[in-house]
């Protein structure tokens, strides 16, 4: 597989005039000429191959927008080497720009006073696309997203739920190779960033749109990322799968039986027992590699079992695993 | 590269229905534009009964100052002045970057997305006062008069167009650019005036580093054969030049502002 992306010791530093506090503190920053350099990005280097759905997270000011402006052309890289398509971004952003969607979350791109139909129309004569697919990907895409009621209305009435299906959509429409999102789903109520989840989710899939996606929200690389990269202090800290991040903090898998009688204490090889309530007991699932058939095997038919509820540690749990132990190590180093 | 142009008067087309959302408030901002200009020719009038001349200007010519400056700005302007103020917005909120992620020349996208159809109050009170000012006016009507009437007005919009493009593009490094607006409008204010009247100091500086002195006062000075200071014989090749040059320099000055662009942040 070739890359789509490539990052080789990718940096990004920006230069901010140095402010200096207080009143009097302002007028020496005024009169100053001195700088602090501030990094945004350093050293970060990846492949992302054709296909993938890429999470892009960390914490506030960890760089994220930075790394999607690098990759979109828009801000120059300090230092490194960054090829997106083939070609390097900010030497050939026109080119770049017709292969691929931007979604800001924050940032519309639709015209505000006018129907949401007419900016899409200006997309579709700006990206030059032909009148048959334009048709095809608008009805598709609108239809997935439920945009068909609002087409016609005018931006500034929409719900900002519905402005940013409008916003996907629009992103869509001329078929790009690469989708990026800088925070899709912010501000957004749970059913309209479940709406959004599942139609990139399914863009990706069936269309095999590359997505890579900065987020806060843990949920929306749970949905459509199955590949992780996140970003501290401006440093890569971990880039993989979401599974392989789960197996390789150890978080386990929490399984709860219900009996309608109680069994009595019932240690069990396969899992931890953790809490006993008698008619309910807690066990830990520790090793990723057994199943719950085979707990279930353990326990056997015959002790009135009533019901089973396993719960995956959800994500927000792991990363704090992670972070945590991070900030332990460094700590102790 | 040709079927490209035919975006631009979709944008056009865009923005003026954007703006007919608020159409009373659009003719009644108009109306505003013809009375405060207005008064400023009327003052110009009034100084006029007194004194008779200023600087060795009549009161016809000074119209044909007035109404040339006013329609050469408004040409200019409409193609620049509030698509550039505005940018230092975009650069704040970070909107440009939706603007550099399309296949799509930026500074064409913004000009004509935003092509300011406010100017007409301007135009609908040049042309009248210009047409009245250029029979008023002892002008020596000849073809080359003629020619370098309707070239030297053409190359007083690019003035405008190209001081306030470099203006505004600063705020792709500063972020900031407002303040240099102000400058260029207590310069523009005397470009009202022939620059004979002013000390040598300002005449240099305005045929030079703020070269607002092209959009009017030199162009005007050769159609009605007045001497023009500093420039002498020279005035002419150079009111025609200044505009198509001053468009390169700021071609040239975009690009590089935009390559100097960081961001506002995040």
């Amino acid at each position: 597989m070739t890359a789509l992306i490539e990052a080789r010791g990718v940096s990004k530093r920006f230069r901010q005039h140095k402010r200096f506090p207080g009143l009097l503190g302002a007028f020496q920053t005024l009169v100053t000429s001195e700088y602090t350099e501030v990094s945004a990005v350093s050293d970060i280097g990846f492949d992302i191959a054709a296909g993938e759905a890429v999470g892009y997270l960390g914490p506030n000011g960890a760089g994220k927008s930075t790394m999607i402006k690098m990759m979109t052309g828009i801000l120059v890289p300090s230092a490194g080497t960054l090829s997106v398509l083939g070609r390097t971004p900010h030497l050939e952003r026109m080119a770049n720009a017709r292969e691929i969607g931007v979604v800001f979350g924050q940032r519309s791109q639709l015209w505000w006073d006018l129907p949401v139909i007419d900016s899409f129309t200006l997309h579709q004569r700006i990206y030059d696309i032909p009148e048959a697919r334009y048709a095809d990907n608008l009805k598709r895409f609108s239809t997935l997203l439920d945009l068909t009621p609002f087409l016609d209305r005018a931006v500034r009435q929409l719900s900002l739920g519905q402005r940013m299906r409008a916003e996907i959509v629009m992103s869509l429409l001329h078929d790009p190779k690469i989708l990026f999102l800088d925070e899709p789903t912010i501000g957004l109520d749970v059913v309209a960033k479940d709406a959004v989840r599942k139609f990139l989710a399914e863009i990706n899939r069936e269309r095999g749109v590359t997505i890579i996606l900065t987020t806060h929200d843990l949920q929306d690389i749970e949905t459509i990322c199955p590949r992780l990269i996140m970003v501290d202090h401006s440093r890569l800290i971990f880039d993989g799968e979401l599974r392989r991040l789960r197996a390789a903090l150890g978080s386990a898998r929490r399984l709860t039986l219900e009996f309608s009688a109680d069994p009595g204490p019932l240690p069990l090889s396969t899992a931890t027992l953790t809490s006993d309530e008698g008619l309910r007991k807690h066990y830990l699932l520790e090793r990723e590699d057994v199943s719950l058939v085979q707990v279930l095997g353990e326990v056997g038919g015959d002790r009135g079992l009533k019901d089973v509820a396993l719960h995956e540690p959800d994500i927000e749990e792991v990363i704090r695993t992670f972070y945590q132990r991070r900030n332990a190590a460094a700590a102790v180093s | 590269m040709l079927h490209r142009l035919s975006i631009l008067p979709l944008l056009v087309q865009m923005f003026v229905k954007s703006q007919m959302e608020y159409r009373g408030a659009f003719w009644l901002d108009r109306l505003a534009q013809i009375v405060s200009y207005g008064a400023v020719l009327l003052t110009i009038w009034i100084l006029l009964q007194k004194f008779q001349l200023l600087g060795g200007w009549n009161w016809p010519e000074l119209a044909l100052l007035f109404s040339f400056q006013l329609l050469a700005y408004a040409m200019g302007a409409s193609v620049s002045f509030t698509q550039l103020r505005d940018l230092e917005e975009l650069v704040r909120l970070g909107t440009i970057d939706t603007l550099l992620t399309k296949p799509i020349n930026t500074w064409a996208y913004l000009i004509f997305s935003g092509l300011n159809i406010g100017y007409a109050g301007h135009i609908i009170l040049a042309i009248p006062v210009l047409v009245w000012a250029l029979i008023a006016a002892q002008v020596n009507w000849s073809v080359g008069t003629a020619l370098f009437f309707v070239f030297s007005l053409l190359s007083a919009t690019m003035v405008t167009g190209s001081v306030i493009t470099m203006i505004g593009a600063t705020a792709l490094i500063w972020v900031r650019s407002n303040h240099l607006f102000s400058i260029f409008f207590g310069f523009w204010e005397l470009t009202r005036y022939p620059l004979n009247i002013f000390p040598s100091g300002i005449q240099v500086v305005m045929l030079t580093v703020v070269p607002l002195a092209y959009i009017s006062a030199v162009p005007v000075a050769v159609l009605l054969g007045k001497p023009v200071p500093l420039l002498g014989d020279f005035a002419a090749p150079v009111a025609l030049l200044a505009g198509p040059v001053l468009v390169l320099i700021a071609i040239a000055h975009w690009r590089y502002a935009l390559s100097r662009y960081q961001g506002a942040g995040g």
